[in-house]
């Protein structure tokens, strides 16, 4: 199974937490107010490729409607089912250990 | 209502860089979606800021990204990715591409070796730099290759011996046909200075008097007004001056109204008929160190043919002739003008090409350091060599791989040349950088004589220099490697064992016979930097005749007009007096020019001493001095005595002559003998000790001191203080002494001695120190390649070690043996670099100095060096060796 880094975890995260617009600047807002890390574009351009080519993220080009777009298409982003089995592999591991320290820790 | 589209310029570069897939214009949308926002929110201005660093990073990132084939966004369909590959697997890109990769791979290799490369792009790119406004580039004027230097000697007599009277101006001017025009300008300009005042406070200033028709024949367009006419050329036309650039834009905020004003200097006005452009630096070309602020009218007149020798002639040749064909035309003329005036004294005339003649002080250096940086080149070359030889054998199995998939031997050679090249383009990066700090601390710097340094900067020129041998560099470098390479032995290197994979006998010895020449050339460099270290030592070591430590020296530009000899000395009394006063003030003494500054020669002949009939005289450099001035300078008094303050107007006339003028003019018996001079026969009443008067470099020159209180033959008045305290803190109650008598005399006008001596030291310092580093540098790659092959050669020979060691060879041994082939190939290198050096050495004898070419000490100190070091680099691998686990290495022979 496909290893993650902290940022395609938050990446893949963010893209699942969009629900009815998983676009990229979508993704870089929710990432940037709830995540509090600044994010540049290209670095998170390169991680939905990097996600992409581990086959965890898909994507769809739609064609935009709004005018602010210029008329650009717009990419609708897909975690994959492997890409979800990565995100709860992630998690069990966090928990996992976070489970071994006690409250003064974990404060 | 529409809504505004972000800038055009920035989004299509990011399109172009992005490249043509869906992904990509969806990141185009992304960026003018958040454009729009922005602009609702924060505004145009804002939205545009934004809008151009988010694009051009972007941009910036994904070409890097494509380069090195992680691009930001990848949406290939099949059919887009196959025509790439299609148009690129035939071509450069996916070649560089892969270049690209395979340095990234390793990149502790990649940073080391375009530091390395980095370090010889910019000490050559430095010295190109450097050379090119003396001697590569023609001098900023209209058709240079027309204008000449006509010189009156050969340079024995100082200044006086190259300059003209100005009466050759006249008759060269009128008589030569193969001078277009003919000018020139007094050279010793910098012997006189003016007061401005009126317009704000007062200030000292240098003037040049120039011939009107100087600009004319350099072809100097003004920058605001006119050129000199012909009528205010002329002697006692009324006064006027042209302002330099730099004056201009200091004193007048560059306001084009100051042309036609008047301008008070020393109490006269004088107009400003014009203003010189930015780019003509008249100090910088003609006299390196010099200031002017103003040029002002030099008359060709009876009047300025009276003080003899002054003026630097500059002529433009007549189109389509040579400088032989006019000094053919000027040797008849002179001979003419001979023949028709016999008592005429001065003529003569010697014409060089302005640019060679302005360079030729600086060609042996500059070649030397050109040399010395080829040298450094040749260096970071080999080296490279030797690294990527030494990573052969690491890429032996990458490359049989691609073979067996069909790769032809030409496509891999290119390849790797291809990494080389880009390696060293990255180091012509990282010496662009170095080469620009190295340039602007050059032309930064004011004290060093050397022409046109303000015109240094890293041009196009320069970069196009650096660019061709960055690419030779790097095609050098690969070659070698890649031939190695890519040759054969697929199977074998597909095999498996990594042992003596590429280290075959052939590739360790070519490594080894790249560190000897490496070796070898550090030694060249470091015999010819030890050479020019030593030369400066004996310059400074050079008994000066005066003590520069503890002195400062002060221009006294008064804007009074005195009328008797009485009436000055009286007032520059009262000024030393003063300064006297001032605590911690040990001796004052007053001279008409401090040594290693201006010179002058005068010819005379000595009373009673016979002369060859219508032979020379003999002639000396004259110096006006006040009665303190020797005692205050500290020059030993040989014979006989100081002047007094008696030696006045009512006295008898008096000299004091050095003691090369009493051995050269008197024959050893000075004392008591008189000389003719114009004013009358002074009688020598001294000897005192020889003065370095003109460089530290040269002979003694005989020279003759005249009291200031008989002789009025001086135009500035330069002030010697001597303190034991530190300078600075007595120049502020020395300046306010000064001030006491006139209260308008500008002060801030001094140095002190030493700097003086500093700066007549300069050029060779300036060479001494890029000589050295160049050397340092080379020692430095020197050992780099000896310990890069050592170090390769022990863990290629790990199980040979380790056997030996495991029948019982102690560490020491095994230490001895790397220790022995470390210093074998260094002894080889540094044999064969002392021979090249010992004849090299003979081209660079004109720079040395107290030195001999073949000094012993400078050759056995660095062979010394050289060992050491080499025993240095070797021992960490020896001691690896010597660490060598036995079993280890047993079973991965196994």
């Amino acid at each position: 199974m496909a290893k993650i880094g902290e940022f395609e975890l938050l990446v893949l995260l963010a893209i699942l937490r969009q629900r009815d617009e998983p676009y990229a600047n979508r993704v870089r807002e929710d990432l940037e107010e709830n995540a509090e890390r600044a994010v540049t574009r290209g670095a998170l351009y390169r991680t939905l490729d990097r996600l992409a080519s581990k086959g965890l993220v898909e994507w769809e080009l739609e064609p935009s409607e709004t005018p602010e777009r210029g008329g650009h298409p717009m990419r609708r982003l897909y975690v994959t089912e492997e890409g979800r089995e990565a995100a709860r592999a992630s998690r069990d591991v966090l928990l996992r250990f976070f489970d071994g320290l006690g409250p003064v820790e974990t404060a | 209502m529409t809504t505004e589209r972000p800038p055009e310029w920035p989004t299509r570069l990011l399109a172009r860089a992005l490249g043509r897939t869906g992904a990509a214009a969806s990141v185009l949308g992304d960026l003018e979606e958040d454009f729009v926002l922005r602009l609702r929110r924060d505004g145009r201005a804002a939205a545009h800021r934004w809008y151009w660093k988010e694009a051009l990073t972007l941009c910036v990132e994904a070409g890097f990204g494509r380069l090195v084939g992680r691009p930001i966004v990848r949406d290939e369909t099949t059919e887009e990715a196959g025509m790439r590959e299609a148009w690129s697997s035939s071509g450069f890109v996916s070649d560089f591409g892969y270049a690209l990769k395979a340095l990234r791979r390793d990149p502790g290799f990649f940073v080391v070796s375009t530091l390395i490369v980095g370090l010889g792009i910019g000490a050559s790119t430095a010295v190109f730099s450097v050379m090119s406004p003396l001697m590569i580039q023609p001098l900023p004027f209209e058709e240079p290759e027309r204008l000449v230097l006509v010189e009156n000697g050969d340079g024995t007599g100082g200044l006086s011996g190259v300059t003209s009277r100005t009466s050759n101006v006249r008759d060269f001017r009128t008589d030569v046909r193969a001078f277009e025009a003919l000018g020139g300008f007094n050279a010793f300009f910098d012997q006189s200075s003016y007061n401005l005042s009126g317009a704000g406070e007062p200030e000292r200033l240098q003037g040049v008097e120039v011939t009107s028709n100087l600009l004319d024949i350099l072809g100097i367009e003004m920058a605001a007004g006119r050129n000199f006419t012909e009528a205010e050329g002329v002697q006692d036309a009324e006064n006027t001056m042209i302002l330099t650039h730099g004056f201009w834009v200091r004193r007048f905020g560059a306001d084009p109204e100051v042309v036609g004003r008047s301008l008070a200097l020393n109490d006269e006005p004088f107009t400003v008929v014009g203003v010189l452009p930015p780019d003509f630096d008249f100090v910088s070309v003609f006299t390196p160190t010099a200031s002017a602020d103003f040029l002002l009218p030099w008359p060709i007149s009876d009047y300025t043919d009276s003080w003899g020798n002054t003026t630097t002639m500059v002529a433009r040749l007549a189109p389509g002739v040579s400088i032989e064909a006019a000094q053919d035309e000027l040797d008849s003329v002179v001979a003419a003008l001979e023949q028709a005036d016999p008592e005429r004294w001065g003529l003569g005339g010697r014409i060089s090409g302005l640019q060679e003649r302005i360079a030729r002080p600086f060609r042996s250096g500059m070649l030397l350091l050109a040399a010395a940086a080829g040298l450094v080149m040749l260096i970071v070359c080999v080296n490279l060599s030797n690294m990527l030889l030494a990573r052969g054998p690491r890429r032996r199995r990458e490359i049989a791989v691609r073979r067996t998939l069909g790769a032809t031997r030409g496509r891999l050679i290119r390849q790797l040349l291809l990494e080389s090249v880009v390696m060293s383009m990255a180091g012509a990066l990282v010496g662009l950088a170095l080469a620009t700090w190295a340039t602007r601390f050059v032309a930064g710097s004011t004290g060093l004589e050397i022409p046109m340094l303000s015109a240094i900067t890293i041009d196009g020129r320069a970069l196009g220099f650096t660019v061709c041998v960055a690419l030779l560099a790097g095609l050098a470098v690969g070659v070698v490697p890649a031939l190695q390479v890519s040759e054969g032995g697929e199977s074998e290197a597909l095999g498996g064992s990594t042992r003596g994979g590429g280290g075959t006998r052939g590739a360790r010895k070519l490594r080894e016979l790249l560190v000897i020449s490496e070796v070898a050339m550090a030694c060249v460099l470091l015999v010819f930097g030890g050479l020019v270290v030593r030369s400066f030592q004996a310059v400074m070591d050079v008994d000066l005749g005066f003590e520069a430590e503890h002195a400062i020296g002060w221009q006294l530009a008064s804007s009074r007009v005195f009328d008797t000899l009485p009436e000055i000395n009286a007032f520059f009394d009262e000024i030393v007096a003063n300064v006297e006063a001032v605590p911690g003030v040990e001796a004052v003494g007053l001279v008409d020019a401090l040594p290693l500054g201006t010179n002058r020669t005068w010819g005379t002949r000595v009373v009673d001493k016979v002369y060859p009939e219508n032979g020379p005289g003999d002639f000396f450099f004259p110096h006006v001095i006040d009665d303190r001035y020797l005692q205050a300078m500290r020059v030993p008094l040989v014979e006989g005595r100081y002047f007094t303050a008696f030696d006045d107007e009512g006295a008898p006339p008096v000299v004091v002559v050095n003691q090369e003028a009493a051995r050269m003019l008197f024959d050893g018996d000075a004392l008591g003998r008189r000389i003719r001079m114009w004013f009358g026969e002074p009688e020598v009443v001294g000897v005192v000790g020889d003065v370095k008067h003109r460089a530290l470099e040269l002979g003694s020159d005989p020279e003759v001191y005249f009291p200031m209180r008989q002789l009025w033959a001086f135009q500035t008045v330069e002030m010697v203080v001597r303190t034991q305290l530190p300078p600075e803190s007595v120049v502020a109650a020395v300046g306010a002494a000064v001030r006491q008598s006139e209260a308008q005399m500008p002060t801030e006008d001094w140095r002190t001695l030493d700097s003086v001596v500093e700066t007549s030291v300069s050029p060779r310092r300036f060479t001494l120190q890029i000589l050295v580093a160049f050397a340092l540098s080379a020692l430095l790659l020197a050992s780099l390649g000896i310990y890069g092959v050592l170090s390769y050669s022990v863990s290629e020979r790990i199980p040979e070690i380790g056997i030996r060691m495991a029948l019982g060879e102690s560490a020491a041994g095994v230490r001895r043996s790397i220790v022995a082939q470390t210093l074998v190939l260094a002894g080889i290198g540094v044999f064969v670099g002392a021979l090249v050096a010992a004849v090299g050495t003979r081209l660079v004898s004109s720079l040395l100095f107290g030195v001999e070419p073949t000094d012993p000490a400078t050759f056995l100190g660095t062979v010394a060096v050289l060992l050491a070091v080499s025993l240095v680099s070797g021992l960490i691998p020896a001691i690896r060796a010597s660490r060598v686990d036995s079993a280890g290495a047993l079973r991965s022979v196994a």
